[in-house]
């Protein structure tokens, strides 16, 4: 599974990036391949590449507010969630959704 | 060497005089209240009022408190004069709303300045912000007992994810 994702939140300090560490640790841990990019308060980090999003099988958005470049995934299949649903529970979050997107 | 630098880092930011490792407030606000105290004696607050209004606006936009016992109250707010973190660990439980429902006993508030055109300092606060996702370095958190233990703590690299 190759998932690609954006983490953002209101003010940009704290959950956008405790959100994608929990996210990157969970989908490793669960043998996936992911890339998590950061929209915070000093600008947007780890940035995707077109050939990440292209490669992967769904896009996962932590965010809290709306974001930038989601043009970007146009045709993709895309997941949002609040970045405190990743927090409390990132490994739970991205079995739903691989579960969901099998039986699909 | 890498390390050095690290805690050389660290110490820009958090400094012994903003930790409490024996906070007495017994309520969310009053936490909020007393880590803001020790911003404003160290200078890096100089509004002490329009700080904790900010910080309280942030809270009705959503939980801080982020499960584990551990909450992260933050304000980006004119009041600050310096980037920074107030760090305040208690003795006992202290209600707050979190994402799992348990009250807390460590209470870390993140001051952000307004306009911080200091990457580095903001960088900083986003490492502790990483360091928080990791359940070791949680479970270590609450077993701190003297501020220097923390500053070596918090001085730890997080792994890269």
């Amino acid at each position: 599974m190759k998932i690609v994702g954006v983490a953002a939140c209101t003010s940009g300090i704290a959950h956008t990036y405790i959100a994608r560490e929990k996210v990157m640790k969970a989908a490793q841990s669960l043998g996936y391949e992911i890339h998590m990019e950061t929209q915070g308060t000093i600008g947007t980090e780890n940035e995707l590449t077109p050939a990440q999003i292209e490669a992967a099988d769904f896009v996962l958005l932590v965010v809290d507010i709306k974001i930038g470049g989601r043009e970007r995934f146009a045709g993709k299949k895309v997941v949002e969630v609040p970045t405190n649903t990743a927090i409390k529970a990132p490994t739970k979050l991205l079995q739903a959704v691989v579960d969901k997107l099998q039986a699909s | 060497m890498a390390i050095d630098m690290n805690s050389f880092e660290i110490s820009k930011v958090i400094t012994p005089e903003l930790i409490s490792i024996d906070l007495q407030a017994t309520t969310k606000v009053a936490a909020i209240e007393e880590l803001t105290d020790l911003l404003v004696a160290h200078g890096d607050v100089i509004d002490r009022q329009g700080f904790i209004d900010d910080v309280m606006y942030r809270e009705t936009e959503g939980m801080t408190g982020l499960g584990q016992g551990v909450a992260i109250p933050h304000g980006k707010s004119k009041a600050v004069k310096n980037t920074t973190l107030a760090i305040g660990i208690s003795q006992h439980a202290i209600g707050w709303e979190a994402l799992d429902d348990e009250p807390v006993t460590v209470v870390i508030l993140f001051a952000v300045k307004d306009t911080d055109a200091n990457t580095l300092h903001i960088k900083l606060l986003q490492k502790v912000a990483i360091l928080l996702a990791d359940d070791s370095f949680i479970e270590r958190l609450h077993h701190i007992e003297t501020k220097a233990e923390l500053m070596d703590l918090l001085a730890k690299e997080p792994e890269e994810g």
